[in-house]
């Protein structure tokens, strides 16, 4: 007798049977689900999202808010703060870069995504320049982890922003006031120039109109005869501004890289809690080699050869995130943060070194087995890596 | 067109060890993941400095170097041991129910029995008999059933043949009065999704006296680093893996499998598939519907969408000590009615038990120096989420948290205070990533008429076979062990030709 037919003789198993033929007539039809995982998903977070360039905004002199609509009219929700990830080809490169939603997640017919002119920016020059009303694009659905936590974040918030760095702020302020939520919040915005504020008029209105809305603005290249507030976010400044009970407000940072480090230490200064402070992740730093651990043995544009398994073989600089240098070449791998946070672009190293900032966020398994986050690795000698996607090596053998 | 022997869809537990056990045995294996990471359900991610553990409370099954139980022989087999590292839990858990109850039990049979018959001396002269059951069934069940014995009869193991499918509410109603011993001594239930109604007894003695003999584990670095280490031996051993990219459809040919396309459009010849993706999926949604086999699906029908997960991740600016966490498993609880809290995983009324595991306690290093992290979960069905509307989502997740972290705040005061970095998982979350309808993570509910005695995930596919939760019961020591049962049945498959 076979085990099976043996088990038969299990109290209770024949009444199980029993129930088992019943369910078997008027059970649940699975097949009617085909299809309805994805479906799930795409509500929430749909792999790719197709937008459209409904409007093109003038703010500044050298910033532009695109103003982003989903063809098919449906945009999957955010939280105020969280990014896109445009793809953009331009001069026969496909690339990407994160945009921080400047619009309100309440706000579910469109996407904002507010553009800044940098010096040598490659896709920002094109986003500026080129782009028109009609224009379509391909993003990841919103991503990114800084936004507010109700649950610990209290309702007391300081946004220290700087530049462009305005964005995500924008899309947390509307959202709390469009919605009257109760939540103080006081920005300290950091600009060069008068010129540079982004929303300034709006920003001004809102802070009229909003008793539990303050704005400070802060120019640290003033022209002549201007009036306001000059330098930067110092900590004398914010003990000024900000009131009383300053270590039980939770500071939210976003700016240019240079900007973290200063304001960090200037709360620290404070005596604010490290959990009180929350920081936007940059994507690569505008000299790598002046990073605390860059190996000073190694040239600042030296070039090495990066091998592919199963691949080609490139020339790269050692200055350039090794996802920029691929894509260069028309190696595209799998991108989201561009800021080694969230190990989309997860890549074993097979041979060589590179250099990854103090920041980037690896696993410590995949440390200990090899992988990189190209988006901010630098090959500091001729490498081997293993691309995910690489040719199948099934028909070589 | 590229050919290879076997082709594994999803690299979690079962897919890894599946796909292993194929390479070892010098198969010419492609593994595919959507994810960018290996693991499924057994890897971790990054916040701040925090490497939040997603899924692994108390590995079962290993048992010590001296004693190894049944999963340290299986990852020992397939050599990656020598790879990883392993913490050894005193105490089987702590259950809470503040102002009522607060006990520890030790990982040992014989303190067990002392310490409820402490607090529970009215039912002292019962404890030791529901202990013997226990031990006497596992007994008979790993002699009979799990050493195949040729001569199994309801004579020779009778207590097999009458407990194996008593549900163990039943069981314990017949042993004890006080309804707080019953509910203690039942919590693992949660383990399993199935409350004590309806719970075997089979399931849950050998559940139970495999953590009391072998012990919980904990896993340095986490359940992440036992996929990499399972990756790595399969890249070591030949094996191909592709991550970001996902099977699109497996290509069926006369009831056989000939080939599968990713994601990515391109296409491999293959005469093997081993699905670590779900049952359903891949009926579903990876096979053309006319070449999909109508009468399996049908014997699904007596099967229902199991469990997902609500999970808070907590990383503290502090030690466990300086908030009060002296147990790496703390079951939290407010109630002894176990049925009123499996139906309220229906809905998104507050949960009233739920599992704080701190694993820093076992392993002072999981966190970052002067840290710590806890996972705060309960189970929960994936429905009430769907009747959420997409722009609700967030407020949705957060006020149900709020709710959760109530609770723990309850037993762990003022830890709130001094979270640094917070997660919410939501069932939705368990779904995108692991692509299982109902964000399931336990496969289908396990309820006796779902349990091997009654179904088999063979497929009437030729070549198809299935690995993980969804082809026998959930958790980690069985999913992993599923996957090298399934590439032994390729194996043998093969060599008949």
């Amino acid at each position: 007798m076979s085990l099976k037919d043996v088990l038969k003789d299990i109290e209770g198993y024949q009444e199980i049977g029993e129930e088992i033929a019943v369910l078997k007539k008027y059970g649940t039809d699975h097949s009617s689900q085909r299809g309805q995982v994805r479906k799930i998903i795409d509500l929430l977070h749909p792999g790719k999202l197709k937008l459209h360039v409904s409007e093109i905004i003038r703010e500044t002199g050298s910033t532009k808010t695109f103003r982003m609509v989903s063809p098919d009219g449906y945009l999957p929700p955010f939280q105020a703060g969280q990014y896109i990830n445009l793809v953009v080809e331009t001069g026969g490169i496909v690339t990407s870069r994160d945009y921080s939603i400047s619009s309100a997640p309440s706000q579910t017919a469109f996407y904002d995504i507010t553009v800044r002119q940098i010096g040598e920016g490659f896709v920002s020059d094109y986003l500026l320049n080129d782009v028109k009303v009609g224009d379509e694009f391909q993003s990841s659905s919103p991503a990114g982890n800084f936004y507010y936590n109700p649950l610990i974040h209290g309702n007391d918030l300081v946004f220290l922003a700087g530049g462009s760095g305005i964005t995500p702020f924008m899309s947390m302020i509307r959202e709390t006031l469009s919605r009257g939520l109760d939540r103080r919040i006081h920005l300290i915005y950091g600009s060069l120039t008068p010129d540079d504020v982004i929303f300034g008029q709006e920003l001004e209105n809102l802070s009229r109109n909003h008793p539990n809305f303050n704005r400070t603005l802060v120019i640290s290249n003033p022209p002549e005869g201007y009036t306001g507030r000059r330098g930067f976010i110092t900590a004398d400044l914010m003990k000024e501004t900000l009131g009383e009970d300053i270590s039980g407000k939770t500071y939210f940072i976003c700016g240019p890289e240079a900007m973290y480090t200063f304001c960090e230490k200037e709360l620290y200064r404070l005596g604010i809690s490290r959990k009180k402070i929350r920081t936007e992740m940059y994507g690569p730093p505008k000299d790598v080699s002046e990073q605390p651990g860059w190996p000073a043995s190694v040239g600042r544009d030296a070039i090495v050869t990066v091998s592919i398994k199963n691949g080609k073989s490139v020339q790269v600089r050692t200055t350039e995130p090794l996802m920029n240098s691929l894509e260069r070449n028309g190696i595209v791998i799998p991108s989201l943060c561009r800021s080694g946070e969230c190990s989309l672009c997860r890549t074993k190293l097979l041979k060589g070194r590179v250099f990854q900032p103090e920041g980037v966020r690896l696993r410590a398994s995949d440390r200990k087995f090899g992988y990189i986050h190209p988006c901010m690795a630098y090959p500091l000698s001729d490498l081997e890596i293993q691309l995910s996607n690489a040719e199948f090596s099934g028909s070589q053998d | 067109m590229a050919e290879y022997d076997v082709v594994v869809i999803g690299a979690g537990n079962g897919g890894l060890t599946g796909a292993l056990t194929l390479a070892k045995a010098g198969r010419k294996v492609l593994l595919l993941e959507r994810h960018n990471v290996p693991g499924g359900c057994a890897t971790s991610f990054v916040r701040g400095r925090f490497e939040f553990e997603v899924a692994l409370h108390q590995l079962s099954g290993m048992g010590s170097d001296e004693r190894p139980g049944p999963l340290r022989s299986v990852l020992g087999e397939l050599g990656v041991l020598d790879k990883l590292e392993f913490v050894e839990m005193e105490n089987l858990y702590r259950v809470v129910w503040p102002d009522t109850l607060d006990i520890i039990l030790h990982a040992e049979r014989a303190a067990i029995i002392e310490t409820l018959q402490q607090r529970f001396p009215k039912e002292k002269e019962a404890i030791p008999g529901f202990f013997e059951l226990v031990y006497g069934f596992s007994m008979e069940m790993i002699q009979g059933v799990f050493f195949r014995d040729p001569a199994i009869s309801k004579e020779k193991y009778p207590l097999f043949f009458k407990y194996a499918l008593t549900p163990t509410q039943k069981i314990l109603d017949g042993f004890f009065e006080d309804p707080l011993l019953k509910a203690l001594l039942g919590i693992y239930w949660s383990y399993l999704g199935v409350p004590p109604s309806r719970m075997p007894f089979g399931d849950f003695a050998i559940m139970f006296f495999a953590y009391i003999e072998f012990k919980p584990y904990h896993l340095k670095g986490g359940s992440q680093s036992l996929s990499n280490a399972l990756l790595d031996e399969f890249l070591m051993n030949g094996g191909e893996a592709r991550f970001n990219c996902g099977a699109q459809k497996i290509d069926i040919s006369n009831g056989r499998v000939k080939g599968v396309t990713t994601e990515h459009g391109d296409t491999v010849l293959t005469r093997y598939v081993l699905s670590n993706a779900s049952i359903l999926e891949t009926y579903l949604n990876l096979m053309d519907p006319e070449e999909a086999p109508h009468n399996a699906l049908e014997a699904y029908r007596s099967s229902t969408i199991g469990p997902s997960a609500f999970t808070i991740y907590m990383g503290f600016d502090c030690e466990p000590g300086d908030l009060g966490i002296q147990e790496t498993t703390n079951f939290i609880t407010t109630t002894t009615d176990m049925d009123k809290t499996f139906s309220l995983w229906k809905t998104l009324e507050q949960q009233d038990v739920a599992l704080f595991t701190c694993y820093d306690v076992a392993d002072p290093e999981f966190s970052p120096k002067g840290a710590s992290q806890a996972a705060f979960v309960s189970l929960q069905y994936a429905e009430p989420w769907y009747l959420v509307p997409p722009h609700q989502y967030y407020d949705t997740k957060y006020r149900y948290a709020d709710g959760m972290l109530k609770l723990a705040e309850r037993v762990f005061p003022g830890i709130r205070d001094h979270i640094e970095e917070m997660e919410v998982a939501t069932p939705m979350t368990h779904l995108r990533y692991l692509g299982h309808p109902g964000g399931a993570i336990y496969g289908f509910d396990q309820f006796a008429k779902d349990s091997a005695y009654f179904m088999t995930s063979t497929s009437p596919v030729q070549g198809l076979y299935f690995a993980g939760a969804w082809a026998g019961s959930g958790g980690f020591q069985p999913t992993l062990t599923s996957g090298r049962s399934s590439a032994r049945a390729i194996l043998k498959s093969m060599a008949k030709g």
